[in-house]
């Protein structure tokens, strides 16, 4: 089953539109979502929780459609991170366990207490008062604190600082080891996504650029630094962008398997793909 | 919708701290006006409470979380009714008690009370669909202007009684139009505001 499958999604608001989105989740993965600033990520969050009604397609999360009255059930297995919106800021960690444990039926309230201790959260100090980090921590320690089967994380990972980020990120791995528990995750940090995700999902101007298995995407891609010469020497197909290095040569993003075999290719990062992506489709 | 009301009751916690303070000094030393100023007050703490949520962008979270638009306009509307109830049947109380003790201040008078909840309660059904659609900080220019509505009305309506067959009239008047006039405005309110919150969030 797919946890999460949104097919041919159209929304469009004045000068944004998300553009015959198709993405799929499967269930026991994790799968990390980038974009610019503006790209449609916390957009296609609200699309697939329900929360903002497309102009077309369908959206379906853990095989139930998002939009039918079944869902408001679903969203008891979903837990949800999302950047900046939070709890009312006078409220505590401890109301706030208080509300949630009335919120959702297999809250399980032990589990947040160890939680909070585990994140060094204080108890009673109002949200207000708390740093971005700590809010960030807070509404993760909710996500998981209702035995959910998804978590939807909107920028779950910012302003975290190193430390706390690495022992989240582990937290992630841990959730995802039952095998149908799924996480999608939206981040500007790509050295997190490149850890923990099995999937990237690369979004760019509201048009989904593509949506692949990791260690896919790092084995279709590689770089090449070298003259210009030697990299004109490559058909169009086989260069997706290229930059200026230094020393008058060129720094390019090929596909491996359109470059003839003698050329020295480097792994690339998911960062450096994404980037290049980003170049290429500016440039085209 | 039980998480909801605490969540707000958590939220308004402090404020209702002083709104019972300043509850008991009004209704102890005020009268009459001041038990209905009490209770029409009272309803807009809810707008408080959506401040609140608005600020921290509640609402975004509440739409993923197991929560449904009923259940979010419909805690609302509790939380009004909650607080106009709990206010009227305070300053009742503290006036007969007054009366009973032969307090000067004393004006024990459950017609005034009534009117007090009912306008109270007219008001909350009035202006929340304005603060679903537009959110509280655009919401409340409409209910400013409902309320100098609302109050021009009393007046011309107070001064045509009392031309007509005098002021004793006014208060039995209301007594019978108010409440009919607060079940059916929240009964067109509610629906009203569901569909409007939902246009909004989409």
């Amino acid at each position: 089953m797919n946890a999460i499958e949104l097919s041919h999604i159209r929304k469009s608001f004045g000068g944004f539109a998300i553009q015959d989105l198709c993405l799929t989740v499967p269930s026991g993965t994790i799968c990390g979502l980038v974009g610019e600033n503006g790209a449609g990520k916390s957009t296609t969050i609200r699309l697939l929780m329900g929360a903002l009604r497309p102009d077309g397609g369908t959206a379906k999360v853990l095989g139930t459609d998002v939009s039918s009255p079944e869902f408001q059930d679903v969203k008891e297995d979903v837990g949800v991170v999302l950047d900046e919106a939070y709890f009312p800021e006078v409220l505590n960690a401890v109301q706030v366990g208080n509300i949630m444990a009335s919120t959702y039926r297999r809250w399980d309230d032990s589990l947040y207490q160890s939680y909070l201790r585990r994140f060094d959260l204080p108890e009673k100090k109002p949200f207000r008062d708390y740093s971005r980090g700590m809010r960030m921590k807070l509404s993760i320690a909710v996500a998981l604190s209702h035995q959910p089967r998804l978590l939807v994380l909107d920028e779950a990972t910012a302003g975290l600082d190193p430390i706390v980020r690495d022992e989240v990120l582990d937290i992630f791995n841990e959730f995802t080891r039952e095998e149908d528990h799924s996480i999608l995750i939206s981040s500007h940090i790509l050295s997190d996504l490149e850890k923990l995700c099995d999937y990237i999902a690369f979004l760019h101007q509201g048009e989904l650029l593509f949506c692949d298995e990791k260690d896919r995407l790092l084995e279709t891609y590689g770089i090449l630094t070298d003259t210009a010469e030697q990299v004109d020497c490559l058909t169009p197909e086989a260069v997706v962008a290229r930059e200026p290095s230094g020393y008058g040569g060129v720094r390019a993003l090929v596909r491996r398997d359109l470059a003839p075999s003698g050329f020295q290719l480097e792994r690339p990062t998911v960062e450096d793909i994404i980037l290049f992506m980003v170049k290429g489709a500016k440039n085209a | 919708m039980k998480a909801l009301l605490m969540k707000d009751c958590f939220v308004l916690w402090k404020q209702l701290r002083i709104f019972i303070f300043v509850m008991l000094v009004i209704s102890v030393f005020n009268g009459g006006f001041g038990n209905v100023f009490v209770v029409i007050w009272a309803a807009m703490l809810p707008y408080t409470a959506m401040a609140y949520d608005e600020r921290s962008k509640w609402d975004q979270l509440a739409a993923m979380m197991p929560y449904s638009v009923r259940d979010i306009v419909l805690s609302k509307y509790v939380l009004g009714w909650l607080c106009t109830g709990a206010a009227a049947l305070f300053t009742l109380v503290c006036q007969l008690l007054q009366t009973v003790l032969g307090s000067p201040f004393a004006a024990f008078d459950p017609a005034a009370n009534l009117i007090g909840l009912c306008s109270s309660l007219c008001v909350l059904a009035i202006t929340s669909p304005m603060m679903f659609r537009f959110g509280v900080e655009r919401g409340r220019l409409t209910m400013f202007l409902m309320i100098f509505l609302g109050c021009g009305t009393a007046g011309a309506l107070g001064s045509v009684v009392v031309d007509g067959e005098g002021p004793a009239r006014l208060p039995a008047l209301l007594t019978l139009i108010l409440p009919i006039a607060a079940v059916v405005l929240t009964a067109v309110s509610i629906p009203l505001s569901m569909g409007l919150y939902r246009k909004r969030s989409c």
